[in-house]
């Protein structure tokens, strides 16, 4: 399942309802097996664009817990972070934000609410790709990312603040086009091409959702 | 009839305390190309962000004076890829992007879209994704958008900046046409040879404030050229010590040797 087909909102319920599970059901039985799932959504979106970035991401976490805390507690809400963090990467990966404003905008959202939630989604690749340019640019003037701890502190700072000024900086610029485009507030914006949500997918998620509300009502009983 | 009225019209931008726009007062009518002109920072772009009635609403700022617009206005943005929806899988789509949140009906967001498409020679692009367009692609291809919500006031800020000269020579083709169809077109550039065919009036820009306002010819002006606001050939003629009035383009050069 890479996720390609499923509809949007399939898609939001199969990375909503994961991290649920691994937090409600018992560990580390539970929360090894949603890990497991999540992942495995993750490697579907292939090694470089999903496993690796939610294995990395993750891995820092599983170090401060061995800090902090004893082996099984590290096991317990390692897995369960884990979890959060391969859903949100399949997520991102899997999900095509302007998708998604089309199935919002067809089930009566309104368009510029299911825009910012599109566009929150969409800002990881973006950034990603801006971060690539500046260090290429910064590469060109002599600045080399790697050696030393020294001269690695220094490349971050040379990236890391053209990243941040330039994002800002195109928040205003951004706000200024979708105005002119007609994306304000209140709008009811005609849906183009609005995802198929077959009845499967509808039934699926009412699936999830009984079963994080039976797996809560069964952890508290 | 007036698309566009300013009369007085002053703006500050947030936590400034000098003014970007300076007792502005301008008229567009609809059919009529106004060109401004001016050094960076003489206030064409803050203009149109207030024709555009983006600014203040969204820029925040403060605006005193009058401004009337009888239609709606589309701005085409110096920067393609800040204007981008993001949100399109093809051309097509990012065209179809400011239609379908007028909320039109499918087929006339088909039909705007179409025809946009056509009149920035875009067809072949249509199913391209946007994000692997060039520069000068994607300019067309924001231009076409903004035209396919149908304003009735069109601004342009440096429409050619990211243009080729084939792309550029179609530009202003189409501005004369979307003039002849009765748009109100008002124009921001640098790119002053083509003014003399395009513009009908040219707005003069110095400091926020109006400093002259004229036909085309304006750029042949001794003052203009002083300031850098000469057509090539004009700086041309004014450099070789030839006596004025200089020759707005290479037909008047001519005419003058002759």
């Amino acid at each position: 399942m890479t996720g390609r087909r499923l509809h949007p909102f399939t898609l939001l319920a199969i990375a909503a309802a994961l991290p649920a599970l691994a937090w409600i059901l018992p560990a580390p039985a539970g929360g090894a097996a949603t890990a497991g799932i999540g992942l495995a959504l993750a490697a579907s979106r292939g090694l470089r664009r999903g496993l690796w970035p939610a294995v990395l991401t993750a891995a820092p976490f599983w170090l401060f817990l061995l800090l902090l805390h004893d082996v099984p507690t590290t096991i317990a809400i390692g897995l369960r972070i884990t979890t959060m963090v391969a859903s949100f990467v399949w997520l991102v990966a899997a999900l095509e934000p302007a998708r998604l404003v089309e199935a919002m905008v067809a089930a009566g959202w309104s368009a510029s609410v299911a825009y910012l939630l599109a566009a929150t989604l969409s800002a990881v690749p973006v950034l990603k790709a801006r971060a690539k340019r500046i260090v290429e640019a910064q590469r060109c003037r002599g600045l080399s990312p790697r050696g030393g701890i020294a001269a690695r502190l220094r490349a971050l700072r040379a990236l890391a603040l053209p990243l941040v000024l330039s994002a800002l900086h195109e928040v205003d610029e951004r706000a200024l086009a979708l105005e002119t485009r007609g994306l304000v507030p209140g709008i009811h914006r005609t849906p183009l091409a609005p995802p198929p949500d077959p009845a499967v997918e509808r039934a699926l998620r009412w699936v999830l959702l009984l079963a994080c509300l039976f797996a809560l009502i069964r952890r508290f009983m | 009839m007036k698309s566009l009225t300013l009369e007085g019209a002053t703006f500050w931008y947030p936590a400034t305390e000098s003014p970007a726009l300076r007792e502005v007062s301008l008229e567009v009518a609809q059919g009529e190309v106004v060109a401004l002109v001016g050094a960076l920072g003489a206030g064409a772009s803050t203009l149109l962000l207030v024709a555009a009635d983006l600014a203040p609403r969204v820029t925040g700022g403060r605006l005193a004076g009058a401004v009337a617009r009888r239609d709606r206005s589309g701005i085409v943005l110096p920067t393609p890829w800040t204007q981008a929806s993001g949100m399109a899988f093809t051309v097509w789509d990012e065209v179809a992007f400011g239609p379908a949140n007028l909320a039109w009906p499918t087929h006339e967001i088909a039909r705007q879209v179409d025809r946009a498409l056509e009149r920035l020679e875009l067809i072949p692009l249509a199913s391209r994704d946007p994000t692997t367009l060039s520069g000068g692609e994607l300019q067309r291809v924001i231009i076409a958008a903004i035209l396919a919500m149908d304003p009735g006031l069109v601004l342009f800020d440096e429409p050619a900046a990211e243009l080729d000269a084939g792309g550029a020579r179609t530009l202003w083709r189409l501005i004369r046409l979307l003039a002849k169809e009765g748009k109100a077109v008002l124009l921001a550039t640098s790119a002053l040879d083509a003014l003399p065919d395009v513009a009908d009036r040219v707005v003069w820009l110095e400091d926020g404030a109006v400093r002259a306002v004229g036909t085309p010819d304006l750029l042949a002006d001794v003052a203009a050229c002083d300031a850098g606001l000469g057509t090539s050939v004009a700086t041309v003629w004014r450099a070789s010590g030839l006596p004025g009035p200089y020759p707005l383009t290479v037909a008047h050069a001519v005419q003058r040797w002759r």
